[in-house]
């Protein structure tokens, strides 16, 4: 009979509305992320890197690119007899089946799942961070404190902790009071999204919750309040690592950028904690004599001709010459062609940025109106746009639609 | 499918590589970047869709094993067939003196194989071929033996073969002449059966050598037709010949044949960062893994895995491979460096274009 001492539940279902023209056709948690990753990574290697090789991977919004990307699990070590990662999308049950309508639903709906493995503990992540983080260590914390349940939390500065589920903990760490998004923060202890569980204790509080008809079915919301009510010894771990909440274009543009300089912020460069990924195994990256390459990440497969300052090149990308990219990200396998100009700018995966382009500039010459959801003047070319040559983007500009030629020099209405 | 049962002899040739091959077989060499040299014959291979491989080996195979491991990422861990390392076998007092010895060595596996062909490759050549039409020349010439060859500056460690049509008239072992001409490319296609008995007929006659005793002996008795290849290859058989094949992964149009095409060229992947290039960083005209931290000057040089190239370090016509670093100041011009070089700072090491400067692995400078 399997048994793991505990399970993992990867919250992976989001669609992440925020990250607009991103994730129209793929869940946030595989959006390309550090040249050659996908946020789904940081989770699972941390799982691995943890020693946690039993884990579920809750799916619902746009799975099929996520699915096919974690496949059998083999790239982070979770191709096992014993165990292994699951991928969890909705199913019916009988006759019938829902989907899931909220994240304490989610696990909810997968009981039968966990208890195959007969776990102590269930970890609930999120599927959307980026962070380092031995889980092992949270879990020694929670054994130690006889917990019910154990918040990894990190301190965030007052200013933007209205933004977060925010714990004010005592000196053993004992969490007596908890609000989602106060307007009044007592305290800048923010809740990570990184839950562990005794679980006999949380198949309580989900049933429960379960048939409360009034619920939102979340953990934020309404299972931790509710086991706080009762009672119940929750306590707060903190973190002091780098985490990053990449739900935002700007956010995501940001943890990027946090790669770069001689001493980054986030340094992946870790011996003791890789992150793993499924990769393409593609040629090694070219870099042409007519190319400038400063303070930036390229990665394999990529062929650069051009400027590149402070940026992040993923996989695949052709850079043609008389180009200059600075301040921005290039998701896999757009192509730059010659003299085109992006700055500050977010280009999606296969998006093709035509001669002479600019993105990021202050006036555009292109009309319809766009939605403008890039907040702090970053520019977002969508998933597979094509951009016509001559045409300038303005900056805080998120083009989801392709640019046509005709369209090129009409002012923007 | 090409109903071909595909050999990659190795370990053949380490000695004329001298410090290369010391501590792995020239199947392993580390090329173009970020693969070994038997992945090109390897996918190659998987490619043409031949599935069921044999690897023989000699000796100093350990890092060819590991690499290859349960061929997964050549897709080659099946159930049915796949890829299956063949390491010597050996009892008490034999050894092997030449190749028909290791194919002896192999008769089980080559039993086991259903296959009506037999592909044969060295895994010495960096190129991106397909078999298929090799297969189908074969069959309509009806050939006994169908040799590969392309037409190159004669190699005197290779074997020179003179055509009329496709039959092959002549052939030379170690030719000493210094014109273009056509060369074996130590790959062979022919009957499993055929080369089942040729084993045995070897065997019984003290005949070590396939292309001395079943290709030259026999060039008047069978019918022997060449193959023209038509594409890049290089052929790894000195440290001049990997400098300058390594070199050629600069060339946009070999880069084109070898990593562009539809033929994907597979390989064991690491799990390596994406390489920082700083503010110093001056690269140009250069082929870069990944996982490589880059502050220094890069020209006209392949640079492998995780290199480290400090600030104010030049590295010029150069190949380095996994794992090395260049301290500060450090420099390098026409210098090979093995995996996990350590070139302190300010030293300076500089060869010529005919005559590279290699280091071994682990060496510091």
């Amino acid at each position: 009979m399997m048994h793991s001492e505990c399970v993992a539940m990867i919250l992976a279902g989001g669609q992440g509305s925020r990250l607009g023209a991103l994730t129209t056709t793929v869940a946030k948690p595989a959006v390309p992320f550090g040249g050659k990753y996908r946020i789904i990574d940081f989770p699972l290697s941390n799982c691995a890197n943890s020693s946690i090789t039993t884990v579920g991977v809750l799916t619902q919004y746009q799975p099929l690119e996520l699915n096919t990307y974690i496949g059998s699990g083999q790239p982070w070590d979770m191709d096992r007899t014993n165990g292994g990662v699951f991928v969890l999308p909705p199913f019916v049950r009988g006759n019938k089946g829902e989907w899931y309508k909220g994240t304490a639903n989610a696990i909810y709906q997968n009981t039968e799942f966990i208890e195959q493995f007969r776990p102590e503990y269930v970890l609930i992540l999120s599927g959307d961070h980026i962070y380092k983080m031995d889980y092992r260590k949270m879990l020694k914390y929670h054994q130690q404190r006889q917990a019910d349940a154990t918040i990894a939390v990190i301190n965030v500065p007052l200013a933007e902790a209205s933004r977060y589920g925010i714990m004010s903990a005592d000196d053993t760490g004992r969490i007596y009071d908890f609000t989602e998004k106060p307007k009044e923060p007592k305290s800048t202890l923010a809740s990570m999204g990184v839950y562990i569980f005794r679980w006999d204790i949380l198949k309580k509080y989900l049933a429960m919750d379960e048939s409360n008809v009034s619920s939102s079915n979340d953990f934020g919301k309404d299972v931790i309040p509710a086991m706080l009510a009762d009672g119940c010894g929750m306590y707060a771990y903190a973190f002091d690592g780098y985490w990053k909440d990449v739900g935002t274009v700007r956010s995501l543009w940001e943890a990027n950028m946090d790669m770069l300089g001689d001493n980054p912020v986030f340094n992946l460069r870790d011996e003791a904690w890789r992150i793993y990924s499924r990769t393409a195994g593609m040629p090694p990256q070219f870099i042409s004599a007519k190319s400038t390459v400063t303070d930036s990440c390229i990665t394999e497969g990529c062929y650069v001709a051009g400027e590149v300052l402070h940026s992040v090149i993923f996989t695949g990308v052709d850079i043609e010459e008389d180009t200059r990219i600075e301040n921005s990200i290039i998701l896999p396998y757009a192509r730059v062609r010659r003299g085109a100009y992006i700055k500050n700018s977010v280009v999606g995966e296969h998006a093709d940025i035509g001669q002479d382009v600019v993105i990021g500039c202050e006036q555009g010459n292109i009309p319809r109106p766009c939605s403008p959801l890039c907040g702090g003047g970053i520019t977002l070319v969508g998933k597979g746009i094509k951009v016509a040559a001559g045409a300038r983007v303005q900056s805080g500009v998120m083009l989801d639609f392709d640019v046509e030629p005709s369209e090129v020099g009409k002012l923007q209405v | 499918m090409m109903d071909t049962v595909g050999i990659i002899m190795t370990g053949d040739n380490d000695a004329r590589l001298a410090e290369l091959t010391r501590v792995r077989s020239v199947a392993a060499l580390p090329v173009a970047g970020r693969y070994r040299l038997i992945d090109f014959t390897l996918s190659g291979m998987v490619n043409s869709g031949i599935v069921n491989v044999g690897v023989t080996t000699r000796s100093n195979y350990r890092s060819l094993m590991d690499h290859l491991g349960s061929g997964k990422e050549w897709d080659l861990n099946r159930k049915l067939y796949g890829l299956r390392i063949l390491p010597p076998y050996i009892r008490g007092e034999e050894h092997y003196s030449g190749d028909m010895d290791i194919l002896r060595g192999i008769r089980e596996f080559l039993a086991h194989s259903k296959q009506k062909y037999v592909l044969i490759a060295h895994g010495d050549l960096l190129f991106n071929p397909r078999f298929e039409d090799l297969q189908r020349q074969h069959i309509s010439s009806g050939a006994d033996i169908t040799v590969m060859y392309n037409n190159s500056l004669c190699s005197p460690d290779g074997v020179r073969i003179e055509l009329d049509g496709c039959r092959v008239t002549d052939m030379e072992v170690h030719p000493e002449r210094a014109e273009v001409c056509s060369n074996l490319l130590g790959i062979f296609f022919m009957e499993k059966e055929l080369l089942c008995s040729q084993i045995a007929h070897c065997s019984g006659r003290g005949l070590h050598d396939f292309v001395m005793d079943v290709l030259v002996r026999n060039v008047e008795k069978m019918n022997i037709c060449g193959y023209e290849y038509k594409g890049f290859a290089g052929r790894i058989d000195s440290v001049n010949a990997y400098y300058r094949n390594n070199m050629m992964m600069l060339n946009a149009d070999v880069r084109r044949e070898l990593f562009l095409s539809k033929n994907f060229i597979y390989t064991k992947v690491k799990d390596t960062v994406p390489t920082y290039y700083s503010s110093a960083a001056r690269v140009s005209d250069s082929v870069v893994a990944d996982g490589c931290r880059i502050e220094g000057v890069v020209e006209n040089s392949i640079i492998f895995r995780g290199v480290q190239i400090g600030r104010g370090a030049y590295i010029r016509n150069s190949i380095v491979m996994q794992n090395s670093v260049i301290e500060q100041d450090a420099g390098l011009d026409y210098a090979v460096l093995d995996k996990s070089v350590t070139v302190r700072k300010g030293k300076r090491i500089s060869g010529q274009d005919s005559f590279p400067v290699i280091v071994g692995k682990n060496v510091t400078v």
